[in-house]
Protein backbone atom coordinates (compact mmCIF):
# COMPACT_ATOMS: atom_id res chain seq x y z
CA UNK A 1 0.00 0.00 0.00
CA UNK A 2 1.59 3.23 -0.92
CA UNK A 3 0.78 6.79 0.52
CA UNK A 4 -1.30 9.07 -1.98
CA UNK A 5 -3.26 12.40 -0.99
CA UNK A 6 -5.73 13.68 -2.27
CA UNK A 7 -6.19 17.68 -3.19
CA UNK A 8 -8.72 20.47 -2.71
CA UNK A 9 -8.49 24.16 -4.25
CA UNK A 10 -5.66 25.41 -2.12
CA UNK A 11 -2.79 22.37 -2.62
CA UNK A 12 -2.57 19.48 -1.26
CA UNK A 13 -3.57 18.47 1.64
CA UNK A 14 -5.50 15.08 2.56
CA UNK A 15 -3.18 11.84 3.46
CA UNK A 16 -4.43 8.56 2.64
CA UNK A 17 -3.70 5.28 1.06
CA UNK A 18 -4.27 3.72 -2.19
CA UNK A 19 -4.44 0.36 -3.81
CA UNK A 20 -1.07 -0.18 -5.28
CA UNK A 21 -2.02 -0.77 -8.43
CA UNK A 22 -4.61 1.90 -8.46
CA UNK A 23 -3.93 5.24 -10.53
CA UNK A 24 -2.15 5.41 -13.91
CA UNK A 25 1.44 5.70 -15.08
CA UNK A 26 3.62 8.84 -14.23
CA UNK A 27 2.88 11.47 -16.85
CA UNK A 28 6.11 11.74 -18.83
CA UNK A 29 5.34 15.48 -20.17
CA UNK A 30 5.01 16.21 -16.42
CA UNK A 31 6.71 20.10 -15.14
CA UNK A 32 10.04 18.78 -13.39
CA UNK A 33 11.18 19.76 -10.07
CA UNK A 34 12.95 22.52 -10.87
CA UNK A 35 10.09 24.22 -12.97
CA UNK A 36 7.58 23.63 -10.63
CA UNK A 37 10.24 25.52 -8.00
CA UNK A 38 10.20 27.87 -10.87
CA UNK A 39 6.25 28.13 -10.60
CA UNK A 40 6.43 28.37 -7.08
CA UNK A 41 8.13 31.39 -7.52
CA UNK A 42 5.71 33.08 -10.18
CA UNK A 43 8.63 32.85 -12.72
CA UNK A 44 6.75 34.24 -15.73
CA UNK A 45 8.52 31.82 -17.72
CA UNK A 46 7.73 29.17 -15.48
CA UNK A 47 4.30 29.81 -15.82
CA UNK A 48 4.11 30.43 -19.30
CA UNK A 49 5.25 27.10 -19.75
CA UNK A 50 2.97 25.63 -16.89
CA UNK A 51 -0.16 27.32 -18.71
CA UNK A 52 1.04 25.81 -22.20
CA UNK A 53 1.05 22.67 -20.74
CA UNK A 54 -2.04 22.31 -18.65
CA UNK A 55 -4.64 24.85 -20.19
CA UNK A 56 -6.36 23.00 -23.36
CA UNK A 57 -6.92 19.73 -20.59
CA UNK A 58 -8.37 21.99 -17.92
CA UNK A 59 -10.38 23.34 -20.63
CA UNK A 60 -11.49 20.37 -22.34
CA UNK A 61 -12.81 18.69 -18.75
CA UNK A 62 -14.64 22.00 -18.30
CA UNK A 63 -16.28 21.70 -21.78
CA UNK A 64 -17.09 18.39 -21.72
CA UNK A 65 -18.99 18.68 -18.25
CA UNK A 66 -20.80 21.82 -19.46
CA UNK A 67 -21.15 22.11 -22.53
CA UNK A 68 -20.85 25.79 -23.05
CA UNK A 69 -18.05 27.28 -23.96
CA UNK A 70 -18.56 30.62 -21.90
CA UNK A 71 -18.72 28.85 -18.78
CA UNK A 72 -16.06 26.42 -19.68
CA UNK A 73 -13.72 29.76 -20.09
CA UNK A 74 -15.06 31.30 -16.74
CA UNK A 75 -13.89 27.94 -15.13
CA UNK A 76 -10.86 28.12 -16.60
CA UNK A 77 -10.21 31.28 -15.70
CA UNK A 78 -10.78 30.47 -12.22
CA UNK A 79 -8.55 27.36 -12.19
CA UNK A 80 -5.48 29.69 -13.01
CA UNK A 81 -6.53 32.00 -10.82
CA UNK A 82 -6.22 29.81 -8.14
CA UNK A 83 -3.15 28.71 -9.65
CA UNK A 84 -1.63 31.81 -9.54
CA UNK A 85 -2.96 32.68 -6.07
CA UNK A 86 -1.89 29.06 -4.72
CA UNK A 87 1.10 29.10 -6.60
CA UNK A 88 3.67 29.26 -3.44
CA UNK A 89 1.94 26.22 -2.01
CA UNK A 90 2.47 24.00 -5.28
CA UNK A 91 4.13 20.75 -4.24
CA UNK A 92 6.63 20.34 -6.26
CA UNK A 93 7.00 16.69 -5.77
CA UNK A 94 4.14 15.75 -6.91
CA UNK A 95 2.23 16.12 -10.48
CA UNK A 96 0.51 18.67 -10.67
CA UNK A 97 -2.46 17.62 -12.93
CA UNK A 98 -4.79 16.24 -10.14
CA UNK A 99 -4.64 19.38 -8.41
CA UNK A 100 -5.68 21.30 -11.31
CA UNK A 101 -8.50 18.16 -12.26
CA UNK A 102 -9.68 18.97 -8.47
CA UNK A 103 -10.13 22.99 -8.76
CA UNK A 104 -11.88 22.45 -12.38
CA UNK A 105 -14.13 19.80 -10.56
CA UNK A 106 -14.93 21.99 -7.56
CA UNK A 107 -15.39 24.89 -10.13
CA UNK A 108 -17.93 22.60 -12.37
CA UNK A 109 -19.62 21.68 -9.21
CA UNK A 110 -19.94 25.28 -7.95
CA UNK A 111 -21.62 25.82 -11.31
CA UNK A 112 -24.00 22.73 -11.19
CA UNK A 113 -25.30 24.25 -7.83
CA UNK A 114 -26.15 27.68 -9.59
CA UNK A 115 -29.81 28.67 -10.17
CA UNK A 116 -27.89 30.17 -13.44
CA UNK A 117 -27.13 26.91 -14.35
CA UNK A 118 -29.97 24.89 -13.26
CA UNK A 119 -32.00 27.28 -15.41
CA UNK A 120 -29.45 27.11 -18.51
CA UNK A 121 -30.64 23.47 -18.46
CA UNK A 122 -34.18 23.63 -18.28
CA UNK A 123 -33.54 26.01 -21.40
CA UNK A 124 -31.52 23.69 -23.17
CA UNK A 125 -34.18 20.58 -22.79
CA UNK A 126 -36.29 22.40 -24.41
CA UNK A 127 -33.98 23.35 -27.60
CA UNK A 128 -33.12 19.91 -27.27
CA UNK A 129 -29.85 21.15 -29.27
CA UNK A 130 -26.60 21.25 -27.68
CA UNK A 131 -24.52 24.14 -29.05
CA UNK A 132 -20.87 21.89 -28.53
CA UNK A 133 -20.29 20.75 -31.83
CA UNK A 134 -20.70 23.79 -33.56
CA UNK A 135 -17.86 25.19 -31.32
CA UNK A 136 -15.18 22.22 -32.07
CA UNK A 137 -12.54 23.02 -34.74
CA UNK A 138 -13.46 20.57 -37.71
CA UNK A 139 -11.30 19.72 -40.57
CA UNK A 140 -12.30 21.00 -43.93
CA UNK A 141 -10.86 18.89 -46.49
CA UNK A 142 -13.42 16.01 -45.89
CA UNK A 143 -16.91 17.57 -45.70
CA UNK A 144 -19.12 14.16 -45.41
CA UNK A 145 -16.95 12.92 -43.51
CA UNK A 146 -17.15 16.49 -40.60
CA UNK A 147 -20.65 15.75 -40.98
CA UNK A 148 -20.99 12.44 -39.73
CA UNK A 149 -18.40 13.03 -37.21
CA UNK A 150 -20.24 16.01 -35.80
CA UNK A 151 -23.31 14.60 -35.57
CA UNK A 152 -21.37 11.38 -33.68
CA UNK A 153 -19.79 14.49 -31.46
CA UNK A 154 -23.26 16.05 -30.76
CA UNK A 155 -24.74 12.85 -29.96
CA UNK A 156 -22.43 11.67 -27.18
CA UNK A 157 -21.89 14.84 -26.09
CA UNK A 158 -25.75 15.49 -25.80
CA UNK A 159 -26.18 12.23 -23.87
CA UNK A 160 -23.48 13.28 -21.85
CA UNK A 161 -25.22 16.48 -20.49
CA UNK A 162 -27.83 13.77 -19.49
CA UNK A 163 -25.79 12.01 -17.00
CA UNK A 164 -26.56 13.20 -13.47
CA UNK A 165 -23.36 15.43 -12.35
CA UNK A 166 -21.40 12.63 -10.42
CA UNK A 167 -21.19 10.36 -13.82
CA UNK A 168 -20.39 12.39 -16.19
CA UNK A 169 -17.81 13.56 -13.80
CA UNK A 170 -16.56 9.48 -13.84
CA UNK A 171 -16.90 8.94 -17.61
CA UNK A 172 -15.19 12.16 -18.80
CA UNK A 173 -12.41 12.21 -15.99
CA UNK A 174 -11.86 8.49 -16.99
CA UNK A 175 -12.04 8.05 -20.42
CA UNK A 176 -11.59 11.65 -22.12
CA UNK A 177 -8.50 12.82 -19.75
CA UNK A 178 -7.65 9.73 -18.77
CA UNK A 179 -7.47 9.94 -15.49
CA UNK A 180 -6.90 6.52 -13.14
CA UNK A 181 -10.21 5.51 -10.80
CA UNK A 182 -7.48 6.15 -7.88
CA UNK A 183 -6.70 9.50 -8.99
CA UNK A 184 -10.91 10.34 -10.01
CA UNK A 185 -11.10 9.24 -6.26
CA UNK A 186 -9.04 11.85 -4.82
CA UNK A 187 -10.59 14.28 -7.30
CA UNK A 188 -14.14 13.82 -6.63
CA UNK A 189 -13.23 12.92 -2.44
CA UNK A 190 -14.83 9.31 -2.53
CA UNK A 191 -12.71 6.31 -2.04
CA UNK A 192 -11.85 4.48 -4.74
CA UNK A 193 -14.13 1.64 -4.73
CA UNK A 194 -16.93 3.95 -5.24
CA UNK A 195 -15.35 6.15 -7.82
CA UNK A 196 -14.69 2.21 -9.86
CA UNK A 197 -18.60 1.63 -9.13
CA UNK A 198 -19.32 5.14 -10.30
CA UNK A 199 -17.89 4.86 -13.58
CA UNK A 200 -19.28 1.48 -14.11
CA UNK A 201 -22.51 3.42 -13.52
CA UNK A 202 -22.10 6.14 -15.87
CA UNK A 203 -20.82 3.65 -18.76
CA UNK A 204 -24.11 1.78 -18.20
CA UNK A 205 -26.12 5.04 -18.17
CA UNK A 206 -24.26 6.45 -21.32
CA UNK A 207 -24.71 3.16 -23.27
CA UNK A 208 -28.25 2.83 -22.96
CA UNK A 209 -28.30 6.70 -23.99
CA UNK A 210 -26.49 5.95 -27.03
CA UNK A 211 -27.56 2.41 -27.97
CA UNK A 212 -28.88 2.23 -31.53
CA UNK A 213 -27.69 6.10 -31.94
CA UNK A 214 -24.08 5.00 -32.76
CA UNK A 215 -24.24 3.01 -36.08
CA UNK B 1 -23.17 -13.38 -8.80
CA UNK B 2 -22.97 -10.38 -9.95
CA UNK B 3 -19.95 -8.96 -12.71
CA UNK B 4 -17.31 -6.69 -12.35
CA UNK B 5 -18.31 -3.57 -12.42
CA UNK B 6 -15.36 -2.64 -14.97
CA UNK B 7 -15.89 -5.49 -17.04
CA UNK B 8 -17.98 -3.34 -19.82
CA UNK B 9 -20.79 -5.16 -22.05
CA UNK B 10 -20.39 -4.47 -25.62
CA UNK B 11 -22.74 -1.48 -25.03
CA UNK B 12 -20.69 -0.06 -22.85
CA UNK B 13 -17.72 -0.42 -24.34
CA UNK B 14 -18.78 1.22 -27.49
CA UNK B 15 -20.13 4.10 -25.51
CA UNK B 16 -16.67 4.38 -23.57
CA UNK B 17 -15.14 4.32 -27.00
CA UNK B 18 -17.33 7.39 -27.96
CA UNK B 19 -16.08 9.35 -25.50
CA UNK B 20 -12.48 8.39 -26.17
CA UNK B 21 -12.84 9.06 -29.50
CA UNK B 22 -14.64 12.65 -28.35
CA UNK B 23 -12.22 15.84 -29.93
CA UNK B 24 -10.37 18.00 -27.76
CA UNK B 25 -12.17 20.70 -27.05
CA UNK B 26 -10.06 23.82 -27.21
CA UNK B 27 -10.34 27.21 -26.28
CA UNK B 28 -10.68 30.19 -28.60
CA UNK B 29 -7.48 31.68 -29.41
CA UNK B 30 -7.71 34.81 -28.55
CA UNK B 31 -9.41 34.16 -24.93
CA UNK B 32 -6.23 31.54 -24.47
CA UNK B 33 -3.77 34.70 -25.58
CA UNK B 34 -5.73 36.57 -23.08
CA UNK B 35 -5.56 34.29 -20.42
CA UNK B 36 -1.77 33.09 -20.90
CA UNK B 37 -0.67 36.73 -21.06
CA UNK B 38 -2.97 37.71 -17.24
CA UNK B 39 -1.45 34.33 -15.56
CA UNK B 40 1.88 35.32 -16.60
CA UNK B 41 2.44 38.76 -16.04
CA UNK B 42 -0.05 38.13 -12.66
CA UNK B 43 -3.02 40.38 -13.65
CA UNK B 44 -5.13 37.10 -13.67
CA UNK B 45 -5.77 38.36 -10.00
CA UNK B 46 -6.12 41.73 -10.16
CA UNK B 47 -8.90 40.94 -12.81
CA UNK B 48 -10.89 38.70 -10.99
CA UNK B 49 -10.88 40.45 -7.33
CA UNK B 50 -13.20 43.31 -7.83
CA UNK B 51 -11.69 46.04 -5.52
CA UNK B 52 -14.85 47.85 -4.24
CA UNK B 53 -13.69 51.36 -3.38
CA UNK B 54 -14.44 50.95 0.83
CA UNK B 55 -17.40 52.67 1.93
CA UNK B 56 -17.39 56.14 2.85
CA UNK B 57 -16.71 55.91 6.24
CA UNK B 58 -14.46 53.71 6.52
CA UNK B 59 -12.08 55.92 3.83
CA UNK B 60 -8.86 57.46 5.69
CA UNK B 61 -10.09 61.10 5.45
CA UNK B 62 -13.64 60.14 6.78
CA UNK B 63 -12.54 58.35 9.53
CA UNK B 64 -10.31 61.24 10.88
CA UNK B 65 -13.02 63.39 10.54
CA UNK B 66 -15.88 61.14 12.30
CA UNK B 67 -15.37 62.02 15.57
CA UNK B 68 -15.18 66.06 14.96
CA UNK B 69 -18.16 65.44 12.88
CA UNK B 70 -19.96 63.44 15.55
CA UNK B 71 -19.27 66.06 18.06
CA UNK B 72 -20.42 69.20 15.38
CA UNK B 73 -23.87 66.84 14.76
CA UNK B 74 -24.36 66.65 19.00
CA UNK B 75 -23.59 69.90 19.65
CA UNK B 76 -25.99 71.03 16.73
CA UNK B 77 -28.66 68.69 17.78
CA UNK B 78 -28.23 69.96 21.44
CA UNK B 79 -28.39 73.49 20.23
CA UNK B 80 -31.87 73.25 18.34
CA UNK B 81 -33.28 70.87 20.80
CA UNK B 82 -32.41 73.72 23.89
CA UNK B 83 -35.46 75.15 25.03
CA UNK B 84 -36.07 79.14 24.82
CA UNK B 85 -33.89 81.25 27.27
CA UNK B 86 -35.44 83.17 29.99
CA UNK B 87 -36.87 86.70 28.80
CA UNK B 88 -37.90 89.32 31.17
CA UNK B 89 -41.84 90.08 30.72
CA UNK B 90 -41.97 92.52 33.62
CA UNK B 91 -39.80 94.11 36.42
CA UNK B 92 -41.93 95.51 38.91
CA UNK B 93 -40.74 97.71 42.11
CA UNK B 94 -37.82 99.13 43.51
CA UNK B 95 -34.83 97.33 45.27
CA UNK B 96 -32.15 95.15 43.83
CA UNK B 97 -32.41 91.58 42.93
CA UNK B 98 -29.58 89.38 43.56
CA UNK B 99 -28.75 86.68 41.01
CA UNK B 100 -26.53 83.97 41.58
CA UNK B 101 -24.73 86.31 44.31
CA UNK B 102 -24.23 89.78 42.14
CA UNK B 103 -26.81 92.97 42.98
CA UNK B 104 -29.14 93.85 40.02
CA UNK B 105 -31.10 96.70 40.19
CA UNK B 106 -35.00 95.62 39.35
CA UNK B 107 -35.10 99.30 36.86
CA UNK B 108 -32.04 97.18 35.15
CA UNK B 109 -33.56 93.84 35.18
CA UNK B 110 -34.47 93.30 31.16
CA UNK B 111 -30.77 94.23 30.76
CA UNK B 112 -29.25 92.07 33.18
CA UNK B 113 -31.93 89.06 31.35
CA UNK B 114 -28.68 86.93 30.51
CA UNK B 115 -27.96 86.73 34.00
CA UNK B 116 -31.21 84.97 34.28
CA UNK B 117 -30.56 81.13 32.69
CA UNK B 118 -31.91 78.27 34.22
CA UNK B 119 -29.89 77.18 37.24
CA UNK B 120 -29.46 80.59 38.31
CA UNK B 121 -30.62 81.04 41.70
CA UNK B 122 -32.87 84.63 42.34
CA UNK B 123 -34.01 86.53 45.00
CA UNK B 124 -36.47 89.04 44.19
CA UNK B 125 -36.96 91.93 47.17
CA UNK B 126 -39.99 93.01 48.85
CA UNK B 127 -42.39 94.71 47.46
CA UNK B 128 -40.71 94.18 43.70
CA UNK B 129 -42.06 91.05 40.91
CA UNK B 130 -40.31 89.72 38.16
CA UNK B 131 -42.16 88.44 35.41
CA UNK B 132 -40.27 85.68 33.15
CA UNK B 133 -41.05 83.70 29.91
CA UNK B 134 -39.79 81.14 28.19
CA UNK B 135 -41.12 81.72 24.80
CA UNK B 136 -44.11 79.77 24.85
CA UNK B 137 -43.59 77.25 27.24
CA UNK B 138 -43.91 78.62 30.44
CA UNK B 139 -43.63 82.15 32.30
CA UNK B 140 -42.61 82.25 35.94
CA UNK B 141 -44.13 85.61 38.43
CA UNK B 142 -41.47 85.80 41.05
CA UNK B 143 -42.83 87.39 43.78
CA UNK B 144 -41.69 90.23 45.99
CA UNK B 145 -39.53 88.10 48.76
CA UNK B 146 -39.25 85.07 47.22
CA UNK B 147 -36.04 83.38 46.56
CA UNK B 148 -35.57 80.34 43.15
CA UNK B 149 -33.09 78.32 41.48
CA UNK B 150 -34.89 78.79 37.96
CA UNK B 151 -35.39 76.05 35.70
CA UNK B 152 -34.61 75.47 32.06
CA UNK B 153 -37.59 75.45 29.60
CA UNK B 154 -38.01 72.11 28.57
CA UNK B 155 -36.42 71.30 25.21
CA UNK B 156 -37.75 70.37 22.06
CA UNK B 157 -37.72 66.53 21.71
CA UNK B 158 -35.48 65.44 24.81
CA UNK B 159 -34.83 67.00 28.28
CA UNK B 160 -38.14 67.73 28.53
CA UNK B 161 -38.06 67.34 32.06
CA UNK B 162 -37.15 70.47 34.23
CA UNK B 163 -36.85 71.59 37.61
CA UNK B 164 -37.11 74.30 39.76
CA UNK B 165 -36.22 75.11 43.43
CA UNK B 166 -38.31 77.36 45.82
CA UNK B 167 -36.88 78.30 48.92
CA UNK B 168 -39.10 80.93 50.15
CA UNK B 169 -41.97 83.50 48.78
CA UNK B 170 -44.25 83.31 46.39
CA UNK B 171 -43.56 81.89 42.85
CA UNK B 172 -46.49 81.29 40.35
CA UNK B 173 -46.30 79.24 37.22
CA UNK B 174 -48.07 79.10 34.19
CA UNK B 175 -47.64 76.43 30.99
CA UNK B 176 -48.07 77.26 27.34
CA UNK B 177 -48.94 75.48 24.24
CA UNK B 178 -45.21 74.60 23.92
CA UNK B 179 -45.11 72.83 27.38
CA UNK B 180 -47.24 69.87 26.30
CA UNK B 181 -45.88 66.57 26.59
CA UNK B 182 -43.22 68.04 29.45
CA UNK B 183 -43.06 67.75 33.07
CA UNK B 184 -41.70 70.48 35.84
CA UNK B 185 -40.57 69.47 38.90
CA UNK B 186 -40.47 72.31 42.01
CA UNK B 187 -39.01 71.50 45.31
CA UNK B 188 -39.74 73.19 48.37
CA UNK B 189 -38.43 72.58 51.90
CA UNK B 190 -41.06 70.78 52.52
CA UNK B 191 -42.77 69.28 49.03
CA UNK B 192 -42.00 68.38 45.51
CA UNK B 193 -44.56 69.35 43.16
CA UNK B 194 -45.07 67.43 39.60
CA UNK B 195 -46.48 69.36 37.23
CA UNK B 196 -47.60 69.15 33.56
CA UNK B 197 -49.65 71.70 32.48
CA UNK B 198 -51.46 73.81 34.57
CA UNK B 199 -51.57 77.62 36.38
CA UNK B 200 -50.52 77.03 39.81
CA UNK B 201 -48.87 79.34 43.07
CA UNK B 202 -46.38 77.90 45.06
CA UNK B 203 -45.70 79.74 48.05
CA UNK B 204 -43.09 79.09 50.77
CA UNK B 205 -44.18 80.19 54.33
CA UNK B 206 -42.39 80.02 57.42
CA UNK B 207 -44.81 76.58 58.32
CA UNK B 208 -44.72 74.92 55.59
CA UNK B 209 -45.37 75.16 51.52
CA UNK B 210 -48.44 76.09 50.44
CA UNK B 211 -49.80 74.62 46.85
CA UNK B 212 -52.83 76.43 45.05
CA UNK B 213 -53.66 75.37 41.75
CA UNK B 214 -56.15 77.38 39.34
CA UNK B 215 -56.62 75.02 36.51
CA UNK B 216 -55.34 71.34 35.61
CA UNK B 217 -53.90 69.08 38.19
CA UNK B 218 -50.98 69.17 40.60
CA UNK B 219 -48.97 66.32 42.19
CA UNK B 220 -48.25 67.25 45.87
CA UNK B 221 -45.91 64.72 47.88
CA UNK B 222 -44.84 65.83 50.95
CA UNK B 223 -41.21 65.15 51.88
CA UNK B 224 -41.49 61.74 53.22
CA UNK B 225 -45.02 61.10 52.79
CA UNK B 226 -47.41 60.47 50.32
CA UNK B 227 -48.06 61.56 46.49
CA UNK B 228 -51.52 63.15 46.43
CA UNK B 229 -53.43 64.84 43.36
CA UNK B 230 -54.54 68.58 43.89
CA UNK B 231 -57.14 69.94 41.15
CA UNK B 232 -58.29 73.15 40.53
CA UNK B 233 -60.03 75.51 42.66
CA UNK B 234 -57.92 73.67 45.51
CA UNK B 235 -54.60 74.46 48.00
CA UNK B 236 -53.03 71.67 49.96
CA UNK B 237 -50.40 73.02 52.78
CA UNK B 238 -47.54 70.61 53.59
CA UNK B 239 -46.66 71.93 56.96
CA UNK B 240 -42.69 71.59 58.35
CA UNK B 241 -43.80 70.83 61.82
CA UNK B 242 -45.01 67.14 60.72
CA UNK B 243 -48.82 67.97 61.37
CA UNK B 244 -50.53 65.93 58.51
CA UNK B 245 -51.28 68.13 55.25
CA UNK B 246 -54.40 69.94 54.59
CA UNK B 247 -56.63 70.43 51.49
CA UNK B 248 -58.90 73.46 51.02
CA UNK B 249 -59.99 75.61 49.16
CA UNK B 250 -57.60 78.04 47.44
CA UNK B 251 -56.49 81.28 48.74
CA UNK B 252 -59.27 83.96 47.14
CA UNK B 253 -56.10 85.99 46.48
CA UNK B 254 -53.90 83.64 44.29
CA UNK B 255 -57.31 82.94 42.46
CA UNK B 256 -57.43 86.33 41.65
CA UNK B 257 -53.52 86.83 40.59
CA UNK B 258 -53.71 83.64 39.20
CA UNK B 259 -56.41 84.23 36.69
CA UNK B 260 -54.86 87.16 35.54
CA UNK B 261 -51.41 85.17 34.49
CA UNK B 262 -53.65 82.84 33.15
CA UNK B 263 -56.00 85.61 30.93
CA UNK B 264 -52.87 87.54 29.68
CA UNK B 265 -51.15 84.23 28.81
CA UNK B 266 -51.02 85.49 24.76
CA UNK B 267 -48.82 88.32 26.02
CA UNK B 268 -46.17 85.96 27.19
CA UNK B 269 -46.75 83.03 24.56
CA UNK B 270 -45.15 85.04 22.15
CA UNK B 271 -42.22 85.93 23.57
CA UNK B 272 -38.91 86.00 22.12
CA UNK B 273 -35.92 84.09 23.19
Amino acid sequence: VTETRTHNDAGFVHRGTAHPDAGRTPDPERPTRAELERVRARDPEALGAFYERYVDRVYGLAHRLVGDRAQAEDITQEVFLKVHRAADRLDPERDPLPWLMTIAHNACRDLWRSSAWKLGRRAASLDGDSPLAATLTRRRDEPERDLIAAERERLVQDALLRLPDPLRVAIVMHDYQGLGHEEIAAVTGIGHAAARKRYSRALSALANLLRGRLE
Amino acid sequence: MSRDPIEPTADERRAGDAVRALEAARPEPAFRARLRQDFVTGRIGERAVVRLSPPWWRRGWAAALAPAAAVVVVLLVAGVNRGPQWTVMAANGDGIAVVDGVPMPMPHAAEEARRLRAGARVQVPPGASLDLAGSGTMMMEIAGGAEVTLPATPGRWFARGVEAHVRSGTVRFSTGARFHGARLHVETPEAGVEVTGTTLAVICEPRGTCVCVYEGVVRVRAHGGSIESVSAGRRRFVYNDGRAPIEDAMLPGERTRLGEIREHRDDWQGGGR
